[in-house]
């Protein structure tokens, strides 16, 4: 079985807002797919990306990722699973101003793989990965992360996500905030790194300038029932 | 669990302002409160301890808070005195243990002086069966030595042997300076009025006023009478008032209602405990008003820190959300926003205590020279443990709330 994602009968409701509902008859992703997720605002690209993520139970019907049904399991196996295996970028980047860079990309491994034996493989593993970035070892290394440039933001969020080997990064509006530039950066960077470490990509975007990087684009207003 | 410490840390850390001065209001609303009690129970415990040694004080008939007050305190106004023979009389009582007559009504500068027997250094106890004890020299031998207590030694400077001369009366012009008094005995510290007594014996007193009859001095002037007084009867015609310690605490009643109906003269004799409780009750309304006004403060610096963790919570939204989404899990920030509360607190507690220590430093002894409350050094008792216990409990308790709720928005809140 070649599917990472399979929605089926999917139905969300907010507990206390009874006017938006969320219903996705079949929605079936591959491994090592690049989609991007169009639709209107309101429409509900965000939620089923925390559908997706573990952070939203679904009312009803099955969402099966890497053909485990995240709902049925506890609290906390589901957010050690979001933590193994899914990594996200914001679209603000979300970067925590208090931590240094370094600390802000191992953040998902302080929560989940970090143990005394591999302590050293990540921290190896961040060091290549931003130098491949082009990230200054002594710019990770610096006390916080007020002062990173919008273009460093950037790096770090990806590198964020992609630190713990997920094999899937969902991504809402992550070039919303850039500038022309900084957005064909981005995106080359990140399909990139898709590629070379294998990982299926989900972006929510309104921009369809982007749909040409992209393997498949699904307008979420078509899917809904 | 490292990684959330960790995290608190370096989060409030970058909240540094606000932070900081959620910390100092309850510091010191905490402060405020520590010091409040910590002086109302010394006010209490150095108004108490001037009263263990008697079980009963004879005097003349008046109010019973002035003769308390004019005999324990020096304080108020002069209660009349009673004849010695009535007082001779009281003494051969079968229930009483020890008595010890005390005379007051002359003064040295701004000290009061007392005169009394051997006995008020042999028995006379406070707070808890502590002894008078000399820091030098010795009680006194001849008619003309007087022991000065601690404060008046420290204030007027006085040494060993020194000579010094009795006024007539309060704050009166008038001395009996043909009668120099020589230094004998200097008493160590006790936190109470005796620090600042000036004592003689009742026949010294005896001697210095043999002239005084009539209300004034006569004129009969030599310059040096000691040697005069060598051979005269120096047996005091009256006292102020005297302590009574009883054979058995059973007995007091009985003992109070005989000197009570003396027939001679007017006597009582009061409890000093009952009195001090009585007039204590009076002094406490204050006390306690203070006290729910600083517990007020306290209460509404615990809800300053609920109110910017409530406020927080929108600012740090997008904080928890990612958290959330590298795994942390809702009891997490649950935990995250606990550990904060605990850590203002915390925080505010300790800084409430190096305060109010340096403070102890500095303030306790200006208290004791200025008020004569005597603060034992000795501040973190159980009971203020307790009450530091009980903030960081409450502060925590109250932080359920906000936490509460940064745990069900973290729930529905992630990408
Ligand atoms: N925490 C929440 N509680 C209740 N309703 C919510 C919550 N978050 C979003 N909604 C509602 O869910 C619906 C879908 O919102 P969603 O954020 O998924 O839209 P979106 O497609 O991502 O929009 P945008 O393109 O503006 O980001 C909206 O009607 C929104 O009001
Ligand atoms: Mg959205």
């Amino acid at each position: 079985m070649n599917n990472v994602i399979e929605i089926n009968d999917l139905l969300f409701e907010w507990n206390n807002k009874k006017q938006f509902s969320l219903k996705i008859k079949e929605l079936k992703v591959q491994n090592k797919q690049k989609i991007i997720i169009f639709g209107r605002s309101g429409s509900g690209k965000s939620t089923l990306l925390n559908l997706i993520s573990g952070i939203l139970s679904p009312t009803n019907g099955t969402l099966c990722i890497k053909n485990t049904e995240i709902n049925k399991l506890s609290q906390k196996k589901k957010d050690q699973f979001r933590a193994n295996n899914i990594g996200v970028i914001f679209q603000q980047f979300n970067i925590l101003n208090y931590l240094s860079p370094l600390q802000n990309i191992l953040l998902p491994c302080f929560f989940t793989q970090f143990k005394k034996n591999n302590k050293e493989y990540f921290y190896d593993r961040t060091f290549a990965l931003a130098q491949k970035l082009d990230i200054k070892k002594n710019i990770l290394l610096q006390n916080n992360s007020k002062d990173l440039s919008v273009g460093q933001k950037q790096r770090i969020a990806i590198l964020r996500a992609i630190i713990n080997k997920p094999f899937l990064i969902l991504a809402d509006e992550a070039t919303s905030a850039l500038d022309e530039n900084n957005k064909n950066d981005f995106i080359n960077l990140l399909m990139n790194l898709c590629d070379e470490e294998k990982i299926t990509l989900l972006m929510a975007s309104h921009d369809t300038s982007l749909e040409k990087n992209f393997d498949t684009s699904i307008n979420l207003e078509k899917v809904l029932l | 669990m490292k990684i959330l410490i960790n995290i608190a840390f370096q989060s409030l850390l970058s909240r540094k302002i606000t932070v900081f001065l959620t910390i100092i209001s309850l510091t010191i609303s905490i402060v405020l409160f520590l010091s409040i009690d910590t002086l109302r129970l010394g006010a209490k415990k150095s108004f108490f301890g001037n009263v263990k040694s008697g079980d009963l004080i004879l005097g003349a008939r008046s109010g019973e808070v002035q003769l308390l007050l004019y005999s324990l305190f020096q304080i108020g106004s002069p209660t009349n005195n009673i004849s010695w023979e009535s007082y001779q009389q009281i003494s051969k009582m079968p229930e009483i243990d020890w008595i010890i007559p005390i005379s007051l009504g002359d003064s040295h500068k701004q000290f009061r002086v007392m005169g009394t027997t051997k006995k008020y250094f042999e028995k006379f106890s406070y707070r808890k069966d502590k002894k008078l004890q000399f820091q030098s020299g010795i009680y006194f031998e001849d008619t003309f030595d007087v022991v000065i207590g601690s404060d008046v030694a420290e204030i007027l400077n006085y040494k060993l042997n020194d000579n010094i001369i009795i006024a007539h009366g309060i704050a009166s012009q008038s001395l009996h300076d043909e009668f120099p008094f020589k230094i004998k005995g200097i008493l160590k510290k006790t936190g109470t009025s005796t620090d600042k007594l000036v004592l003689v014996s009742l026949e010294a007193l005896e001697a210095i006023h043999k002239d005084w009859k009539t209300g004034s001095k006569l004129l009969s002037n030599t310059k040096s009478k000691e040697k005069e007084t060598k051979g005269l009867d120096l047996t005091p015609k009256e006292i102020t008032a005297a302590v009574i310690k009883l054979k058995s605490p059973i007995t007091i009643f009985k003992v109070q209602r005989e000197i009570n109906d003396y027939q001679i003269e007017p006597l009582q004799a009061i409890i000093p405990g009952i009195v001090l409780t009585k007039l204590w009750q009076i002094v406490s309304i204050t006390e306690n008003i203070m006290l729910s006004i600083s517990s007020m403060v306290i209460i509404s610096s615990i809800i300053g820190m609920i109110a910017i963790l409530y406020s927080n919570l929108n600012i740090r939204r997008k904080e928890m959300a990612l958290l959330r989404i590298v795994g942390a899990s809702p009891k997490n920030i649950f935990t995250l926003m606990m550990f904060e509360a605990f850590l203002i607190s915390f925080f505010s507690i300790i800084f409430a205590v190096v305060l109010v220590q340096i403070a102890s430093f500095i303030f306790f002894p200006l208290l004791d020279r200025q008020f004569g409350i005597f603060l034992e050094q000795k501040l973190w008792n159980a009971r203020n443990l307790y009450f530091l216990n009980l903030v960081l409990i409450s502060s925590l308790l109250v932080s359920i709330f906000p936490s509460i709720q940064a745990f069900r928005k973290s729930i529905n809140d992630g990408i």
